[in-house]
């Protein structure tokens, strides 16, 4: 009886500690994502009642072309997005992680590009990609590329050039990978060295399977970044050329906000939000066997 | 590092921290705040518009003249709030409850917020005021309207022209007249604008243009309804449909898409990528890159404010159509005063609305807007003294039968992003004109039906007043 | 890996690479000295010649743009949303961290989980939710900056996670003997735990100002006058309006929104990578 009182009394005790986030939880994530689940399923203008509609929202998304493009291009930005910039985030860090002197300079540097705020480094690259009179234009000219690409205003340049841009701001990702590698115990390199291993098969054997619970966490983090993309293409290109650049966050914004389809937005939002679910659930998974975590 | 060094380091860390907070404190206390001090014995109307700059200054006169004037009178305060992307803000926060009591939209609004029930029918309190459709121009008034109802009247109005480059004509003299073309006027049909835009293109050794006679994309603001210059129009009222395959539809974007066939679509890219917006010296038409452009009234005060060095070197005429009985084609658009659903004070609200819609407060706004009165009557002290010294051909035009009001449907934003990325498709050759508007038409013609449907419904379930 | 020669291409790869990563700043910064002459000049030029100072000057001065006002709003959701969230998740930090309850595992995944969550999928009902506030209450939510600070103040996954890792490395023994010296649960939390997470503390307070102030679709959504916008917002506004035009202007604007953050990463270097190498390390 005295236990079961104690024990009571933990629960409430530790409730009332986690209340704000419980409240919060309720309040601001729970009830709305409840809502929007009910939205996505209605015809909603925001200014008139909701009229239920079933599943047609969905079914209308099924056959709208600019729905699959969006789809499309968000999908080719992560898998090129993605996957550069982890790999040149590691292959920085590991630089880094050389035990060179000067190390916290340029990890100062490194870092920096990602304490811009991302409307004010869009601008700023805006301003970079000026087919004109932009920096990385004048650049190419000069090393003799006579007829450097329009970048944002050219449908094929325009995709590549925000990869391209967020690879600046991986400063982020390079500090996570870097602590990674410092857990590194050097008795294993040394050992390795002992065995006479090639640079290549230490990072393959030894390096990557101790810090890929730091890939593993990069990569789902990277992946919910990725697939909601927006400001920076809603600053620099408003999707153009010809929705080369039309991401999936930016067309759920237009018919939320601009065409008032509040339900059509809904069902975008929840058919993201099972993308996310399903990749890193799959992430998880594949994970199993290549994420090794030390110790447990 | 000594012990020294680091005391300094960490004194000037201190300072630099001090510095910050001590700054954010002070301009959390004494930096400016939003809001103003107002009159305490009268109804406050609250009202939105989208202007900054000089349009917001000319509107404030309006506004001072109605608050020292029938304002004083009625105790009505009419209080300017500048707001961007009017069209979406004033929509949101309609929905959030929280509408201003005037808001100054874009007569393309009309359709969408009609529609959705957001806006307050104007047709009693106007027909109180004696506000009646003969005293519009007829394209006006019928762009104030949406389904039959009134839902806003004009603030600013203008119509579209062609702008041409005197200077260039005369220097060009030669080469236009190697062409049979008259240096001394604008070209009247389509054919004879080609012939001038080709004999006034120059290029530099390297090929690279230099200065275009025309081009369709600069600005490109009126892309969408150039078909009613040939004839054509992608909307059929009566029925409800579109019509994007009508051929008048499809030779304008033909000939749209014709200059970057004969230009290339990389070089006019490049080209145009030098360009500054029609506030700045480096537009098109000011330094000068194009010799011709299709603009609005109000472009003639831009051409001033940025280089002034140019009055007296243009002018203005018809845009060009491409069919010959076809005379004194214009597109038309208006800014619009409207009463949201839910403002507070629709009745004071109105009184604005009316005031500004007087004939002499009219006249003086457009004049400060440099742009035509919206009004059937036009006084000849505004045509002498207008800012656009070519007035009269706007004037003219704006009552022309051939003037054309924006298409009311209401899902225009949609129609426009759509129409935008077909544009922008066609002018990087990645779609033939015919290909691109079938699916256009495909696309909208199910999104409006769509609409309509749900609109529909939704009557038959909660009746004629939502909410 | 002794060697001098790796070493020698290690440096000159990460000089490459931080030429590369500070030449948008100085390309930023040289633009903001030009004058709009120079700026459109071709072939453009690395130096500014003249140096235009009062570019600086001229940007508060802009009609299109009033900065100061945006900085200060931007301040006030920083000042309430900061304290806010960093009480209250050290609040829940604590509940997670050293208290042993029925279901505190089940809720601290359900917690992990919401940072998975897409903004849009909540987007729109908070935004219908905040209405429903607004009507029912008789305080506008919208249009005010209360959607954008009051839901910090119940804590955020984020946050939480960061000093729940935290208040676990601090010894049991402390809490311990001061509960047999008739210490309140609370009285621990506020007197014992909090004193020595300071620095922890200050890397939550971080990150959430500098989530506040790069904050975009948040203030896009809920506000609706150039008067209550946020800095960010503003300049998003600025660009929209003089893009393609002023652009000495625009980076003079853009400098002075980075340098507050440069700024304070400067001061807190230390708190910040490590708070940062936390976040990844132990996931």
């Amino acid at each position: 009886m005295a236990k079961l009182h104690s024990e009571t009394r933990a629960l409430f005790r530790g409730l009332a500690f986690v209340s704000p986030w419980l409240v919060g939880f309720f309040a601001f994530t729970l009830v709305p994502i409840a809502m929007s689940l009910y939205y996505s399923f209605c015809d909603y203008t925001l200014l008139q009642p909701p009229l239920f509609k079933g599943l047609n929202n969905y079914r209308l998304l099924a056959h709208d072309r600019v729905f699959w493009k969006v789809v499309l291009n968000t999908t080719i930005y992560a898998l090129m997005a993605l996957p550069l910039g982890m790999i040149v985030a590691l292959g920085v860090a590991m630089l880094l992680n050389l035990k060179i002197r000067g190390l916290s300079i340029y990890r100062t540097i490194i870092f920096l590009p990602s304490l811009v705020p991302t409307i004010a480094s869009a601008v700023l690259w805006l301003w970079l990609f000026n087919s004109k009179l932009g920096l990385i234009n004048t650049a190419l000219r000069v090393i003799g590329v006579t007829n450097p690409p329009g970048w944002l205003t050219d449908v094929h340049w325009a995709m590549p050039a925000l990869v391209f841009m967020s690879v600046w701001g991986i400063g982020n990702t390079v500090i996570i990978y870097l602590a990674g590698l410092q857990d590194v115990p050097r008795e294993l390199y040394e050992a390795a060295n002992i065995d006479g291993a090639t640079t290549l098969r230490k990072i393959w054997h030894v390096t990557l399977p101790l810090i890929s619970p730091v890939i593993f966490f990069n990569l789902i983090m990277g992946i919910i970044g990725t697939l909601q993309v927006f400001a920076v293409p809603y600053v620099m290109t408003q999707g153009g050329p010809a929705r080369s650049t039309y991401f999936y966050t930016m067309y759920l914004y237009d018919n939320a906000f601009s065409y008032l389809k509040m339900g059509y937005a809904d069902a975008m939002a929840w058919i993201q939000l099972l993308i996310i679910l399903a990749l890193t659930a799959l992430a998880a998974w594949s994970g199993k066997r290549w994420v090794h975590y030390q110790g447990s | 590092m000594s012990s020294f060094s680091t005391r300094i380091l960490s004194g000037i860390k201190r300072l630099v921290v001090v510095a910050l907070i001590a700054s954010g404190l002070g301009l959390l206390a004494f930096g400016p705040r939003a809001g103003e001090e107002l009159p305490k014995d009268c109804v406050i109307v609250d009202y939105w518009e989208k202007w900054t700059g000089d349009e917001e200054a000319g509107m404030h006169q309006i506004v001072d003249d109605f608050n020292t004037t029938v304002g004083r009178k009625e105790h009505i305060y009419v209080r300017y709030l500048s707001t961007s992307s009017i069209e979406q803000k004033t929509l949101v926060a309609i929905a959030a409850g929280t509408p201003p009591d005037v808001a100054g939209l874009y007569n393309q609004d009309i359709p969408q917020y009609g529609a959705l029930d957001s806006l307050q029918p104007l047709d009693d309190l106007a027909a109180e005021h004696g506000i009646t459709a003969q005293m519009y121009k007829k394209v006006f008034w019928d762009e104030c309207h949406y389904d039959g109802h009134l839902y806003g009247l004009v603030s600013s109005a203008y119509d579209v022209a062609l702008y041409y480059n005197t200077h260039i004509f005369r220097q060009s003299a030669s080469a236009l007249e190697a062409r049979g073309l008259d240096p001394q006027r604008a070209p009247r049909t389509i054919a004879e604008l080609d012939q001038y835009a080709q004999a006034l293109d120059r290029f530099d050794p390297s090929g690279r243009i230099t200065l275009a006679g025309y081009l369709p994309m600069e600005p490109g603001w009126y892309l969408n309804y150039t078909c009613i210059w040939f004839g054509g129009s992608w909307w059929n009222n009566a029925e409800h449909k579109f019509t994007f395959t009508d051929p008048g539809v499809v030779n304008s974007f033909k000939w749209i898409q014709s200059y970057s066939d004969r230009l290339g679509p990389t070089a006019v890219n490049d080209f145009r990528s030098g360009f500054g917006t029609i506030d700045s010296p480096q537009n098109a038409f000011l330094t000068p890159s194009v010799a011709m452009v299709q603009q609005g009234t109000f472009f003639a005060h831009f051409i001033h404010r940025q280089n002034p060095s140019m009055d007296g070197h243009w002018a203005a005429a018809p845009f060009p159509s491409a069919l010959p009985n076809l005379r004194d084609v214009t597109y038309c658009n208006c800014d619009v005063l409207v009463i949201p659903r839910g403002a507070r004070h629709q009745k004071e609200a109105f009184e604005f609305i009316a005031f500004v819609n007087r004939q002499d407060e009219m006249e003086k706004l457009a004049n400060l807007h440099c742009k035509i009165s919206p009004l059937a009557k036009v006084s000849e002290g505004f045509l002498a003294h207008s800012n656009n010294p070519y007035i009269r051909v706007f004037d003219r035009l704006a009552a022309s039968p051939n003037a054309h009001p924006t298409e009311p449907i209401p899902i225009l934003p949609e129609v426009n992003d759509e129409l935008n990325d077909f544009e922008q498709q066609l002018q990087l050759q990645q779609v033939s004109p015919e290909e691109g508007l079938r699916q256009v038409q495909v696309r909208l013609q199910q999104k409006y039906d769509q609409f309509m449907e749900d609109q529909r419904q939704r009557r038959k379930q909660h009746g004629q007043t939502a909410f | 890996m002794t060697s001098s020669r790796p070493k020698f291409a290690a440096h000159l790869l990460l000089l490459v690479i931080c030429v590369a990563a500070l030449l948008p700043f100085l390309w930023m910064i040289s633009t903001s000295l030009k004058t709009l002459a120079a700026t459109t000049a071709y072939p453009p030029t690395f130096w500014p010649n003249p140096i235009q100072w009062h570019n600086y000057v001229d940007v508060f001065r802009n009609e299109k743009a009033n900065f100061l006002l945006w900085t200060r709003n931007t301040l006030i959701i920083a000042v309430l949303g900061v304290t806010g969230t960093t009480l209250s998740s050290a609040l829940a930090a604590y509940g997670f961290a050293r208290l042993r309850f029925r279901g505190r595992n089940v809720l601290f995944v359900i917690m992990l989980c919401t940072m998975m969550l897409p903004f849009p999928v909540t987007m729109t009902s908070l935004f219908a939710l905040f209405r429903w506030l607004g009507d029912h209450t008789g305080i506008a939510w919208l249009g005010t900056f209360k959607p954008l600070w009051v839901p910090l103040w119940f804590g955020s996954a984020f946050n939480i996670f960061l000093l729940r890792q935290f208040f676990l490395t601090i010894p049991n023994e402390l809490s311990e003997s001061a509960r047999i010296d008739g210490c309140s649960e609370f009285g621990i939390f506020w007197r014992i735990i909090l004193p020595l997470s300071r620095p922890a503390l200050a890397v939550v307070a971080l990150f959430a100002f500098l989530a506040i102030w790069n904050d975009f679709l948040g203030p896009l959504v809920y506000l609706q006058r150039p008067e209550q916008f946020t800095l960010v917002l503003g300049l998003q506004n600025f660009q929209s309006k003089a893009g393609g035009t002023s652009w000495h202007l625009l980076m003079a604007a853009s400098v002075l929104v980075i340098t507050p953050a440069v700024l304070l990463f400067f001061l807190a270097q230390k708190s910040f990578i490590e708070g940062i190498a936390t976040t990844g390390l132990k996931g």
